[in-house]
């Protein structure tokens, strides 16, 4: 093995990396770019977002509280794209224009081969339905693995902080 | 109301014009402005969900002694403790003072709550421990007239677990009111020896519709496979290749909601009070998490209150729990806002002492269909919000829907009900595609009775 390969194998993931990787996330999720959007994810990924327990404690065993989605697996997350794109769902269609602005990103725990990143998120979100627009917000915590191909995600938790959901919300808008 | 018109006189003219109920001629229609209008729904506050029963909660969102909950009745703060002697008691949310909400959070444990405002004291009984300065306030002695405790609910009772409260003292013991409905609630409690428990973590939703679009959507087996057909090809996706990332689902292979399938598949039960239920035969499934338990549950009560536990059931109690056992197990409390808008409550329902497979299962599958971020709820609930926008058109006022089922429907029960000793009032047994509409007949008649002031 060369020297190069081996500093890119081991090299930490910088905090620039990991803006560019959420930023990529982000517009592939407002651009409806659904393929690459899944790409981004491993195989076995988690993909949750936790219910709230009260008024200050998010939920936080999946298998023993709710959750508001959690999924084991890519495949669910195909699913939903699925879904989104079949036409057989009247929520889902027309599709709301959204806009994600991912922000304070900051790289937690590092080494060459997993890292954690914690960020914060907005989506605003215009349903052109009901002509309605809400925004959401909360944090992202992320547990980035490298691989053949580059960074993905093995875990994304998505904690909304405003969880009276008005309608709908789907994998699109948080 | 218009002024100057005699109220009740009114509400017995809005109720003769809103709802077409014709038996003899086979006619019931409902005119959408009960959906729409402001007086309506103002009527509707005061009349049901001001003035008779309506569900608060379970006694296990109180379960220790100092544990308390909060929620509404109509527009009215509810406190709901359990004091140091295990007793639960229902009260206004608000300080005979100036009144302040006394209890800020959904839930908590307080031996004495002590009103963030100007410091009076309460227990968990709802006794006043504490004017702040009394002695030198300079009161009269007309203050010393009145009770500062908080006001208690006129009625105020627990069937099974089961809590419900009324403003008003002029209502039927909560037995009466529930009536034989109350056996399906009994199908509910029943299901562990322990109880039933809500599992951590309330989802609340909205939507920009009338309630009484979650009344009627829950009771409604004609929409399901018109509005959740990307939740069904999901489910026959999954089932083509099913690994362990998957969550399986009773409705992957059953015969109820395909529209080819023949025989008795379920039906619908009207009870007095606008208690209905749609249900549905499952049999004894391994895709239920209740499924764990299914020998123990004959053992107990008998195979045919086994089998009915095992039925998909989706039970309102007139006019904010519904209860719903199919996917998984949701409650619901609904709550009107406006007439264009509604908040919804919803928990994961559970037995207590299930295993842990059991649980996560009965979690999956709920996150799946019933949460307002899973793959079916929205479906309905923009369905809602179209019907909304769809009855601002008055040119024809009548609402077709209430019409399916009509020469189907029989005084009194059917072998199904008789097997658990249940006597509704009416009963339509299905196939799968009759979709049973008569149901909500018995919503609007107690609607109807409700809001001419005839107390259920």
């Amino acid at each position: 093995m060369s020297a190069a390969i081996i500093d890119a194998v081991s090299t930490p993931l910088s905090r620039a990396e990991a803006e560019e990787f959420l930023y990529r996330e982000a517009l592939l999720l407002d651009r409806r770019e659904w393929d690459a959007w899944l790409a981004l994810y491993e195989p076995d990924c988690v993909y949750w977002m936790p219910a709230w327990r009260d008024e200050t404690t998010p939920t936080e065993d999946p298998d023993g509280e709710l959750s508001l989605i959690y999924y084991q697996g890519r495949r669910n997350l195909e699913d939903r794209v699925w879904r989104l794109r079949s036409g057989q769902s009247i929520a889902s269609t027309p599709a709301p224009r959204t806009v994600h602005a991912v922000t304070n990103v900051l790289v937690e725990r590092s080494d060459g081969d997993t890292a954690d990143v914690a960020a914060s998120f907005t989506v605003h979100r215009h349903d052109v339905r009901s002509e309605k627009t809400h925004v959401f917000f909360g944090r992202y915590e992320y547990v980035l693995a490298r691989g053949g191909e580059g960074w993905r995600v093995r875990r994304k938790k998505i904690l909304l902080l405003n969880d009276v959901i008005p309608t709908v919300i789907d994998i699109h808008s948080i | 109301m218009g002024s100057g018109t005699d109220e009740t006189t009114t509400a017995k003219r809005l109720l003769t014009d809103l709802v077409d109920d014709r038996p003899d001629e086979g006619v019931f229609r409902v005119d959408r402005t009960i959906f729409t209008d402001p007086a309506v729904f103002e009527l509707e506050m005061q009349r049901i969900f001001e003035g008779g029963w309506v569900f608060l909660g379970i006694a296990a969102q109180a379960a220790n002694p100092h544990d308390f909950f909060t929620t509404t009745m109509g527009r009215v703060p509810v406190v709901v403790m359990r004091d140091g002697q295990g007793a639960l008691g229902g009260f206004v949310n608000a300080c005979p003072h100036k009144g302040s909400r006394i209890a800020q959070t959904q839930s908590g444990n307080a031996r004495l709550f002590v009103c963030p405002y100007h410091s009076w004291t309460f227990d968990s009984a709802g006794r006043n421990k504490n004017v702040k300065w009394k002695k030198a306030g300079c009161y009269a002695e007309g203050f010393d007239a009145d009770s500062h405790d908080l006001a208690r609910l006129p009625a105020f009772e627990e069937y099974r677990g089961f809590l419900f409260g009324s403003l008003s003292a002029d209502v039927p013991s909560l037995t009466d009111y529930l009536g034989e409905a109350a056996r399906l609630l009994d199908l509910v409690a029943d299901q562990s020896e322990e109880g039933m428990e809500l599992v951590p973590g309330g989802v609340t939703f909205t939507y920009d519709a009338n309630w009484k679009l979650q009344l009627e959507n829950c009771s409604d087996a004609y929409h399901f496979t018109s509005a959740h057909p990307s939740y069904i090809r999901i489910l026959e996706k999954r089932q083509e290749k099913p690994d362990a990332s998957t969550t399986r689902s009773v409705w992957e292979s059953n015969a109820n909601w395909s529209e080819d399938a023949e025989g008795v598949q379920g039906g619908s039960y009207s009870f007095p009070g606008g208690h209905v239920l749609n249900w549905g035969l499952l049999g004894i499934s391994d895709a239920l998490p209740l499924h764990e338990s299914a020998e123990r549950l004959a053992a107990t009560h008998g195979e045919a209150r086994r089998d009915w536990m095992f039925n998909l059931r989706n039970l309102t109690i007139f006019p904010n729990l519904q209860v719903a056992e199919n996917a998984s197990s949701q409650l619901r409390v609904i709550r009107p806002i406006a007439p264009g808008r509604t908040e919804m409550r919803t928990w994961c329902i559970a037995p207590k002492g299930e295993s842990a497979a059991a649980r996560r299962q009965r979690i999956r599958q709920y996150e799946d269909f019933f949460n307002p971020s899973g793959m079916a709820t929205p479906d309905d609930t923009v369905s809602y919000e179209n019907c909304q926008r769809g009855f601002a058109g008055k040119v024809q006022p009548w609402l077709q829907g209430y019409g399916r089922g009509m020469t189907a429907s029989r005084q009194g029960g059917n072998l199904f009900s008789d097997s658990i000793g249940m006597t509704p009032a009416r009963s339509v047994t299905a196939d799968a595609q009759l979709c049973d509409e008569t149901l909500y007949h018995s919503y609007y008649r107690e609607w109807a009775k409700r809001m001419a002031g005839v107390e259920a």
